[in-house]
């Protein structure tokens, strides 16, 4: 059978214009961000503070406080913001449910766990002192998952339904676990509630190049998985006759996205609806293809992570908000907005 | 029961025997200190080394804030954290927030040339790659109070000053306690909020009721701070509830009307206690006023020995 494909003219095409717009957008919320901080630095000095700490010659506190403590954290607010929107975006390719985001199995009330016990028995516990509190998280959180997916299987299948309750479930089981080790040392209680509200207050380099190394290996990764979740929009069976390997692609996603979530959330803390908004709007905005919704989710989760920890360190200034109160608090309104103007997506 | 004159005469020769010992402290710490004037090592067991003695010093928490002061040293504070309100003055410094959620920006810009914090927060791993040297820790227990005193003053080059302020509180203290001994401990229930979280034997808290020769109903079995069961506290039948959660509302009446407390001793002729927040931060800052906290308590259980 012969079948004519009618191409369309190669207009200016508006997806370059989104994707400009994306990054000049990001880069702008960069600039701010590093521009603005409870201490006042003029323009000029910012500037000047970055070239000396690329030529790792500080000179002063201004410098310190520009390249040391507000650019770290600027950075790492942006990695993270990308690598969660990245993760929920695959997620919810998977799971093909709109309420899907990286903590879905667990991720979050495993890391949770990992570091309380950290934070609570770290200096009574040596093994545990060593791996660190970011150690623990990522190794409670992989653990978690882990679980829940053998839990889930049937077979050598992979049913959605099972995955998400043996996820709900046990991801519960550990919140209260966490409860319990964080209430019986009151004496700490307040670290780790910090540690679970998310903060990128003290994030260093070391933190900034562990998440970005994960990236570059999780961003090409994903575009090379585009086709593959495009097919699974079409359902699993079909995306099956479609001659998709459905069940390994499962499992390797789920892998690799909570591999991602979790070194997230062992450098910043369980920051929510990131992960699930941003592939939402992306979606509200482009449409659901992957080739689209790939990179602009790694793009606008970075951007709206940057901004939104932007506003928790200068609301309140000099005291600070829980970045994870922010980007609910601004981000669900602007959301919602969206969702009123946008199109159908689902 | 003694005569009077010999309860003044013995109350006498408590107070020269504390002041004896008070200076033979003085001597062997003043000693201890000329010879041993070995590395400063904080709670979370880093060497804290400085080039020169500090001059700009930033503190995270209240008892760091009130150590310093009392060592004589508060000229030298150049920024405190947002709880910090002893001596009255230290309010007119830069707020930094709290250790946990500080403002790192503008902690730097103050240039401290010495950070005093806890060793929960997470701030003293953030500033150390800065260059900045932090003391990370924070007394838990009497015995700690005399400790870090010790390693602040050997910090800050005052160590004859913190033989002093040390030596005159151990002595106020043993005095404090002699004049309580031998007379009735009533049963005392610490709340230190409505869940209700108690304070056990070995918490600081716990240590000042001791000495302040109270009868904690809380078993040391159940950890320094734990939430204890209601019917312990009514069956323990306390003759003093000292509510440290009054700032937030709880009152001799709220207690009253919780199932089954209305009949405690506390509520039927003993004493409930609503302290107020000043109160509290005094019985809860293990610290310089460590003499002052056991005389507030002692103060407080007078009228319920019988």
């Amino acid at each position: 059978m012969q079948r004519t494909v009618a191409r369309a003219a190669p207009a200016p095409s508006p997806r370059w214009s989104v994707r400009t717009a994306s990054i000049t957008g990001l880069v702008t919320v960069l600039a701010a961000a590093l521009a603005v901080g409870s201490v006042a630095v003029p323009p000029g000095e910012v500037i000047g503070a970055v070239a000396r700490g690329l030529q790792g010659r500080l000179d002063g506190a201004a410098d310190v406080i520009v390249w040391q403590v507000r650019a770290p954290r600027v950075l790492l607010a942006a990695v993270t913001g990308a690598a969660l929107a990245l993760a929920g975006t695959a997620y919810q390719a998977v799971f093909r449910n709109p309420l899907a985001d990286p903590y879905l199995l667990g991720a979050a009330s495993g890391a949770g766990f990992g570091a309380a016990l950290a934070l609570v028995h770290g200096a009574t516990w040596a093994w545990l002192g060593a791996l660190g509190v970011g150690g623990a998280a990522f190794a409670v959180a992989v653990a978690t998952v882990v679980t829940v997916v053998l839990l889930a299987r049937r077979g050598g299948r992979l049913p959605i339904v099972s995955l998400i309750l043996a996820g709900v479930v046990l991801g519960s089981s550990l919140s209260a676990a966490t409860s319990f080790v964080m209430l019986a040392d009151r004496e700490r209680t307040a670290g780790v509630l910090a540690w679970l509200l998310g903060s990128f207050a003290f994030a260093g380099w070391r933190d900034v190049a562990m998440l970005t190394a994960c990236l570059v290996l999780a961003v090409p990764a994903a575009m090379a998985a585009r086709r593959a979740f495009d097919l699974l929009l079409l359902g699993e069976t079909s995306a099956r006759q479609l001659g998709l390997p459905v069940e390994r692609f499962k499992w390797t996603v789920v892998l690799g996205a909570t591999l991602l979530t979790a070194a997230a959330v062992s450098v910043a803390g369980v920051i929510g609806f990131v992960g699930l908004i941003v592939p939402h709007a992306v979606r509200l905005a482009v449409g659901p293809e992957h080739r689209e919704l790939v990179p602009l989710s790694v793009l606008w989760g970075a951007a709206f992570m940057v901004a939104a920890d932007l506003v928790a360190r200068t609301a309140l200034s000099p005291a600070e908000l829980p970045v994870g109160i922010v980007t609910a608090l601004v981000g669900g309104p602007f959301f919602l907005a969206l969702l009123r103007g946008g199109r159908e997506a689902w | 029961m003694k005569h009077p004159r010999d309860h003044r005469t013995y109350a006498r020769s408590l107070v020269s025997r504390a002041v004896a010992r008070g200076w033979l402290a003085l001597i062997v710490l003043t000693f201890a200190f000329a010879f041993a004037q070995g590395p400063v090592v904080d709670d979370l067991g880093r060497e804290v080394v400085l080039e020169a003695v500090p001059q700009r010093i930033v503190a995270m928490v209240p008892t760091h804030t009130e150590t310093v002061c009392a060592l004589g040293a508060c000229d030298r504070l150049v920024g405190v954290d947002t709880f910090s309100n002893v001596p009255a003055r230290v309010s007119r410094l830069p707020d930094l927030g709290s250790a946990f959620d500080a403002d790192l920006e503008a902690l730097i810009a103050l240039e401290p040339d010495l950070v005093l914090t806890d060793e929960y927060s997470g701030l003293a791993e953030a500033l150390a790659p800065l260059g900045i040297p932090v003391y990370a820790g924070t007394p838990q227990t009497v015995a700690e109070v005399w400790r870090t005193t010790e390693a602040l003053a050997t910090l800050l080059g005052l160590e004859s000053e913190a033989a002093l302020l040390v030596g005159r509180t151990q002595g106020r203290v043993e005095a404090l306690a002699a004049s309580v001994a031998g007379l009735p401990t009533p049963r005392v229930f610490v709340e230190l909020d409505a869940t209700p979280y108690s304070v056990g034997p070995g918490s600081y808290l716990g240590e000042l009721l001791t000495l302040a020769g109270a009868d904690n109903i809380v078993p040391a079995g159940l950890g320094d701070f734990p939430q204890v069961d209601p019917e312990l506290v009514v069956a323990e039948d306390p003759e003093v509830v000292i509510l440290l959660d009054a700032p937030f509302g709880e009152s001799a009446e709220t207690v009253a009307a919780r199932p089954g407390w209305g009949a405690i001793a506390a509520l039927r002729g003993g004493a409930v206690i609503e302290l107020d927040q000043a109160g509290v931060d005094l019985l809860t800052r293990a610290g310089p006023r460590l003499a002052d906290a056991l005389e507030l308590l002692i103060g407080l259980l007078e009228g319920e020995r019988r």
